[in-house]
């Protein structure tokens, strides 16, 4: 007996046809309803495994060194609490966002062992003491950046965020740190950006890191920190999953490197579109009585 | 007695921006061995008849593994001692015959101006021609006691054996280059397969799928499991099948919006057989994932 069969592929008819645009979230809800009804069996068995959407993961390297005492790690434990529900805001549409936060102070440390949906998400708050190891940072955030490690989930789609704060100098040598950090491709295609937290903060240190000035910002007071921690980390998830696999003229993929040009050039430009318009002169600065 | 199923449906990204699927599976059963096959068209600018490409590369693989099986008993008496060198030669026909396929199509079907207009003079000429088909293949073999598969590019294979667990057993191809998808259309392409060759083990069933299955998961674990639930729910094959093209419909619509396509083959009898230790290893995979889930949430540093 010999029994061949060559499958026609099916156009999914229960998909509601909608506009390209790369750039803007789509608007799925309430189609989405619509389709998971005509789509679930009461008794499909095969619910238990879910769908898991398009994923990223916005890691956060901060600084949790001495100098990070009083004011400043107050207001940044605040101010990542209220980020969290913007963040998952951000994933709502067609993204998994999860979210690695790695601190350094003497030693490196995961907040939890690996990255964290969105949704299952809470801030644990951190406390400040010790010395500025960032070069052990990028080091151990190198391993973990990899397919074997961190970044191991099969849905992930889009290259990591990567969002640095510190307020110091490195206490160790982060060039060599930076070095190892920079032969990693995640980290090549990663989109990132890093806050300067009062005056000490070195803006050259940061651009080496971020690889661009337009993608550094300083902060000098808490409401500044505030405010540019939630810039950086909304728009850069929000780029970070946008699907711009497709160009506008030919209708046909990008390759990965020209993606990666586009998200950081845009990062850039909203970033510093958004800080020169947000800025609080009344607020006061970390720096006086420091 | 081997039976079977596949199907593929087209991702809503592809939808969304007029390309048609470029996936493409099949099945075959003959005698007294059955083949999964499906291939990925790599979809991009210059890979402009990789849908093309997909079902040429199934149906080249097909064939080619027919071929063999016409003399099945001296190729199962040296499939043991030999099956790096089978396998190998396996693979060099597949390609031959993709090559055939895509020069007798080009040369019935020169590249029109609309396909040449996205590119310059100098970009086009720069293109070989087996490029514009471009596609990735998963391909698998089972005989009575025996399995064997072999990829180039992207996809899975999964197999459950009679112990009723659910294995990739492909054994990747380490020279092939990490930042190069492999391709059937690369010139070195008999050197990019990976392949795996199973002996003295009863297979159950067998799954062969492109990479829009696998990314629609956020796990390994989750997608194994979905293996063995498929598999339990095989003695109703003709019921469930409506379940497993709606589920990859919504794979493909909220997952990556990627193409999807899934082939399978199974022995009926051995299913049969286990179907009490399927349906307890769908249970105990159930109970595994979620104390993952607890231990993933409680390992908490600060």
């Amino acid at each position: 007996m010999s029994n061949e069969n060559m499958t026609e592929p099916e156009v999914n008819e229960t998909q509601a046809a909608s506009a390209l645009d790369g750039f803007e979230p789509a608007e799925t809800a309430d189609t989405s309803a619509q389709s998971d009804d005509m789509l679930d069996f009461d008794d499909d068995p095969l619910s238990a495994t879910g769908v898991s959407r398009k994923s990223l993961v916005i890691f956060f390297l901060i600084d949790t060194s001495g100098s990070m005492k009083g004011k400043k790690m107050g207001e940044l434990n605040t101010v990542m609490e209220e980020l969290i529900p913007e963040i998952r805001r951000v994933g709502e549409a067609d993204t998994e966002v999860k979210v690695a936060v790695l601190t350094f102070s003497t030693e490196v440390r995961w907040m939890y062992s690996t990255p964290i949906a969105i949704e299952d998400f809470e801030w644990a708050r951190l406390r400040a003491s010790g010395v500025t190891s960032m070069g052990a940072a990028f080091k151990e955030l190198n391993q973990r950046m990899s397919r074997n490690s961190f970044l191991n989930s099969p849905s992930l789609s889009f290259a990591p965020v990567i969002f640095l704060m510190t307020d110091g100098y490195p206490s160790d040598d982060y060039k060599e740190g930076l070095r190892e950090l920079q032969a990693n491709s995640w980290y090549k295609f990663g989109l990132k950006a890093a806050l300067g937290i009062g005056q000490e903060a070195n803006d050259n240190i940061l651009a080496e890191f971020t690889g661009s000035k337009d993608t550094v910002v300083h902060a000098y007071s808490g409401g500044q920190l505030a405010q540019m921690i939630k810039i950086i980390a909304v728009t850069s998830s929000q780029i970070g999953s946008k699907s711009m696999t497709l160009s506008d003229d030919t209708s046909h993929e990008l390759g990965e490197e020209d993606v990666f040009a586009a998200k950081q050039k845009l990062l850039g430009q909203q970033i510093q579109d958004l800080v020169s318009s947000q800025t609080d002169g009344s607020d006061v600065p970390f720096d006086t009585g420091w | 007695m081997f039976n079977g199923f596949s199907h593929s449906v087209m991702g809503a990204s592809h939808e969304k921006t007029g390309l048609v699927c470029q996936d493409s599976s099949a099945y075959k059963i003959g005698e007294g061995y059955a083949i999964a096959v499906v291939a990925d068209g790599h979809g991009s600018k210059k890979h402009f008849r990789s849908h093309l490409g997909s079902k040429f590369a199934v149906e080249a693989t097909i064939e080619a593994i027919d071929r063999f099986y016409e003399e099945r008993e001296e190729l199962e008496k040296n499939l043991p001692t030999n099956a790096k060198l089978i396998i190998k030669n396996i693979e060099k026909q597949i390609i031959s015959n993709w090559n055939i396929k895509v020069e007798k199509h080009l040369s019935e079907n020169p590249v029109r101006d609309e396909e040449k207009e996205k590119f310059t003079d100098e970009e086009f000429e720069a293109i070989p021609p087996e490029s514009y088909y471009g596609t990735t293949l998963v391909a698998a073999v089972s005989g009575d006691n025996y399995t064997f598969g072999l990829q180039i590019g992207d996809g899975s294979l999964v197999a459950i054996f009679e112990d009723c667990k659910a294995v990739m057993p492909m054994e990747y191809n380490e020279s092939a280059p990490a930042n190069v998808t492999a391709s059937m259309c690369n010139s070195n392409a008999a050197s990019m397969f990976s392949s795996f060759y199973a002996p003295n083990k009863r297979l159950i069933a067998m799954y062969g799928s492109t990479d829009g299955l696998y990314t629609s998961f956020g796990s390994e674990y989750d997608f194994l499991d979905y293996h063995s639930i498929i598999t339990s729910q095989l003695v109703n094959l003709e019921s469930f099948k409506k379940v497993i093209i709606n589920n990859l419909t919504k794979r493909s619509h909220y997952g990556t919006e990627d193409d999807i396509s899934l082939s399978c083959v199974y022995n009926e009898d051995l299913l049969n057989e286990k179907i009490g230790d399927l349906k307890a290893q769908v249970e105990e995979n159930k109970r595994q994932a979620a104390l993952r889930k607890e231990e993933l949430l409680r390992k908490r540093v600060t």
